[in-house]
């Protein structure tokens, strides 16, 4: 498939008055294609990516339609179901290795000896062999910092990945679609099918206090919403005023976590600053400014009033659990970690790093912070937040998903855990009588420092004061 | 291989649990991904139907509610598709469970309305190809599965396919 770099018909501005509401499959075969105004339905955002990926002019909800995907993502924990399936299909060479992103992400210290460094080796093996240039071995990051940070992940384009955290590419207004295992597919097919989803607006307007994070907003959203099943096979696009005041760290802490609400995948159209970001990235690549047509269809709009929203932790053992942080203050912490694909960005660093600074961890307490990617790691450091870590008595781990998913961070017996991970179920961590808590880089800090779940803000504010 | 499938019908209702309903997940997490058969039937849909086990017949067809088999792992689509059940119909589901479901060759259509149109243990005829549900209440039109998905279900799951393709495309090469 090659990339359009000129708009597609139904982009250029159109008198939508002379759209007609019809479904793609209500047209006639023998219809007259000749005609500048396009007869189609007002796409939304989500359905203008997969249109374009599916070589269509539009597409409806609940279509099942066959796509070309710009690239597809794997991580290494498939590698030996992919290893055992490829030996039941035969495989010569894949289908195309320039579409393929291969990332080791979440068993980086396996060069410490485990059976994973086995995989590390032939994963390293099997890319060079299949000419796969796109392969990040252990250390450079999370797949979805690498989606961004090399350009993969663009402005229109559509990512097929393993798991909905990885919409967080929808910060530059990227559409990713969830395969799990079955990214295994793209090394036979550069195409597959998904059912285009359901487009549902969430409007963001306000502004977040002071210390609340989208962290907090995203816990209150799938709390709202995780138990419904309202956004089952939906598309949740966030517009409003309030998204030109977050920055691309604070979008993408919003994206990787709505998943969690019930939705198969999130985005936003891309404004000028994730278009900067992804155009001094795109290497030549097509990125597509691309926004819902205004008489576009959505299943419903919510309105989330960013300024009534507070700092906010999530219960284990399930997600739906979020509930303002006085209910559980003063819950004792035997651990607390930063980090992970929902926020392990520079700006989650820095706010854990303004609590840190000049303080030190409680005595009981181990602290990990885990940037996302080198690249942060590297930022972190030249901002100084490495040091104010290492004083704080904080342990700094190489980039990868590490506590997210009890790599690193093992707990024993009841023990608690204060984290930013992204899943707080029973045995995530180690011991099945362990305890999870989830919120923000601010909370999860501030916790740190009192060796009990705390409310950052007195301590923000005497610092402020200070 | 005809494509029209005509069953029983084991009806369940609104939000029932994969991994914590339709089977019990935490009993064979340490084993995850192997798949015993065996375990998996004995525990299929026995927290909600004791005697589905032993009752289920091949060619049966799960009739659910709302938010069906939300929460779940491959073990969950493995012990309905090794319990005989020939197809799912549901009011609503994942993405992901229709995903997993159809690699292993069990095809769920989303059809809402089904639940008004059914009762449990009467017939029911479901085309995935057709996209055409019909039972005693009258007739409903789901979204007919793509080509590709019916050559995953026709095949038996997506590994069988890939490799009908791999080698066809190796003879023709």
């Amino acid at each position: 498939m090659t990339f359009q770099l000129t708009a597609p018909p139904f982009l250029r501005s159109a008198d939508s008055r002379k759209r007609q509401n019809k479904r793609p499959q209500d047209t006639k075969p023998d219809a007259d294609e000749e005609s500048s105004d396009i007869v189609t339905r007002p796409q939304t955002l989500a359905e203008k990516i997969i249109a374009r990926a599916a070589g269509r002019d539009a597409v409806a909800p609940g279509e099942y339609v066959n796509v070309t995907p710009d690239y597809t993502a794997f991580q290494e924990l498939f590698w030996p179901m992919h290893q055992k399936n490829m030996a039941i299909v035969g495989l010569d060479k894949v289908a195309d290795p320039d579409r393929l992103v291969m990332v080791i992400d979440h068993t980086t210290s396996a060069a410490m000896g485990s059976e994973h460094t086995r995989t590390h080796r032939t994963l390293r093996d099997f890319a060079a062999k299949q000419g796969i240039k796109n392969f990040f071995p252990a250390g450079n990051g999370l797949r979805h910092q690498m989606l961004v940070e090399h350009g993969f992940a663009r402005p229109g384009s559509l990512i097929f990945s393993d798991e909905g955290n990885i919409a967080s590419i929808g910060a530059l207004g990227a559409l990713n679609f969830t395969m799990s295992w079955e990214v295994f597919a793209s090394f036979y097919d550069t195409s597959n099918w998904i059912v285009v989803p359901k487009s549902v607006r969430m409007n963001l307007v306000g502004e977040l206090p002071f210390a609340v994070t989208t962290r907090d907003l995203v816990q209150t959203i799938i709390r709202d919403y995780a138990a419904g099943g309202q956004l089952l096979q939906s598309c949740v696009e966030f517009a409003g005023p309030a998204i030109s005041k977050m920055s691309l760290d604070a979008r993408q802490t919003l994206l990787s976590c709505l998943f969690h609400a019930g939705a198969d995948t999130a985005i936003m159209a891309a404004d000028d600053v994730a278009m900067a970001y992804a155009s001094e990235r795109a290497n030549g690549r097509p990125v597509l400014a691309l926004q819902s047509d205004p008489d576009a269809e959505f299943a419903f709009e919510a309105t989330y009033d960013l300024s009534k929203i507070e700092p906010t932790v999530t219960r284990p053992p399930t997600l739906a659990g979020g509930t303002p942080i006085s209910t559980v203050a003063g819950q004792r912490v035997d651990q607390a970690s930063i980090g992970s694909c929902a926020n392990g960005r520079l700006d989650d660093l820095r706010q854990a790093a303004h609590v840190l600074r000049g303080k030190r961890i409680a005595p009981h307490v181990t602290m990990y912070i885990t940037p996302a990617s080198n690249t942060i790691y590297a930022e972190a450091a030249r901002e100084g937040l490495l040091e104010v870590f290492a004083r704080a008595g904080a342990t700094v781990l190489g980039p990868g998903c590490t506590t997210c998913w009890g790599y690193q961070g093992v707990l024993n017996d009841g023990e608690v855990s204060i984290s930013t991970q992204q899943f707080n179920y029973t045995g995530r961590n180690g011991s099945d009588k362990s305890d999870v808590y989830l919120s923000s880089p601010y909370v999860v800090a501030a916790s740190a420092v009192a060796g009990e779940i705390t409310d950052p803000r007195p301590l923000l504010k005497q610092k402020e004061a200070a | 291989m005809s494509t029209l499938l005509r069953g029983r019908v084991w009806k369940f209702g609104d939000d029932l649990s994969g991994d914590d309903g339709i089977i019990e997940f935490s009993v064979v997490r340490e084993q995850f991904g192997k798949l015993d058969e065996v375990v998996l039937k004995a525990m299929c849909f026995r927290k909600v139907r004791p005697e589905f086990p032993a009752s289920v017949k091949p060619g049966d067809i799960v009739v659910g509610g709302r938010n069906f088999a939300h929460h779940n792992h491959v073990e969950v689509s493995a012990a309905i598709k090794y319990s005989g059940i020939a197809a799912v119909v549901c009011e609503s589901c994942e993405t992901g469970f229709l995903r997993k479901a159809l690699n292993f060759g069990l095809p769920v259509v989303v059809c809402p309305g089904v639940s008004r149109i059914v009762k449990d243990g009467e017939t029911i005829e479901v085309d995935p190809v057709s996209g055409r549900v019909e039972a005693s209440g009258g007739t409903l039109a789901a979204q007919p599965f793509s080509e590709r998905m019916v050559a995953v279900w026709k095949a038996g799951g997506l590994v069988p396919l890939l490799k009908k393709t791999t080698e066809a495309r190796r003879l023709s090469a």
